[in-house]
């Protein structure tokens, strides 16, 4: 065969192709990234603070003392974001249920209840868990001015043996 | 056949980078809910992607410097394969970022998987069409190379 003498076999062009691309990709992403106007920090604030924030940029987080302390004073109501399913297996005592996949349905029937002096705190599971900023923001729009996030609230509330309530 | 797939999967790719480089604070939240960078990385992560993916996408559209193009796609499928199914092994929703108790349930996960199936399919054709197998792609790629022919 008289390939060999006429051009490098494609997997040699791959070994310098390869890097030649992500080079390329990389310095054209860069560049149009700090000069765009919606561009990214290059190093993000990914901190609960950063993430659990409302429309002004102000944190929505609770810490789980201020919430007990709060829940012993009864200024409290806990409203859980996560599915129906999960709430009846379990919940801060006295939470309403509002899961944020279902939150249209929910809400109307819940709105009422909500009504008050005291503090609304949503919660959902996980460190990571969204469910309870979006629904804490939907509040939010909702002309619910005292809404607060317990971040992976309900692992932390029974890590602390704190009050919970089974069914509806 | 190679020529096909080598269009299929660079159109793939431009569809898929388009929206990240329109919204890329969109994009960065997808790629913190995977949980898998660390938190320093996930902007590095979501500015690049999609240009690597443009990259990609014009090469292979264009037929320019494939073979590193085929390389590079397909690490980068397998890498968003394997991915998706770590997340779905641990119940995690990255719509949400909750650890669901019932992972696995949702219809649309498991087409997800077979969506991403079909994309390794035609990029791993691909890949032994243009790198392992003989003439027909070479002479194609081999064209920039030769001036001198």
């Amino acid at each position: 065969m008289n390939m060999d003498r006429q051009k490098p076999s494609a997997f040699k062009q791959s070994l310098w192709q390869m890097p030649a691309i992500i080079a390329l990709a990389c310095l054209i992403g860069l560049a149009v990234n700090q000069l765009r106007p919606n561009g990214l920090p290059l190093v993000g604030d990914w901190s609960q603070g950063a993430r659990f924030s409302d429309a002004t940029g102000d944190s929505l987080v609770v810490s789980l003392e201020t919430a007990e302390q709060w829940f012993r004073q009864e200024r409290v109501l806990f409203v859980d974001a996560r599915s129906h399913k999960e709430y009846v297996a379990g919940h801060i005592r006295g939470a309403l249920s509002i899961p944020w996949q279902e939150v249209d349905r929910y809400f109307i029937e819940a709105v009422e209840r909500m009504e008050g002096p005291h503090t609304i705190i949503t919660y959902c599971d996980g460190e990571t868990c969204d469910l309870s900023h979006e629904l804490a923001l939907f509040l939010k729009e909702m002309g619910f001015e005292n809404v607060r996030v317990l971040v992976n609230g309900w692992t932390l509330w029974t890590q602390a043996g704190l009050p919970t309530d089974e069914g509806e | 056949m190679y020529h096909t797939a080598r269009i299929v999967l660079g159109l793939i790719f431009l569809f898929a980078c388009y929206d990240k480089i329109l919204n890329p604070g969109e994009f960065a939240e997808l790629v913190y809910n995977y949980q898998l960078l660390p938190d320093s990385l996930v902007n590095v992560a979501a500015i690049l992607l999609p240009w690597v993916e443009l990259a990609l996408g014009l090469c292979l559209v264009f037929n320019v410097w494939v073979p590193g193009a085929v390389v590079v796609g397909n690490l980068l499928l397998v890498a968003f394969f394997s991915s998706l199914l770590f997340n779905l092994a641990r119940g995690l929703d990255i719509s949400c970022g909750c650890f669901s108790t019932a992972p696995g349930e949702e219809a649309a996960d498991y087409l997800t998987v077979l969506r991403d199936m079909s994309f390794l399919l035609v990029s791993g054709y691909l890949f032994y069409a243009a790198l392992l197998s003989g003439p027909p792609a070479a002479q194609k790629t081999g064209r920039l190379q030769t001036e001198t022919e």
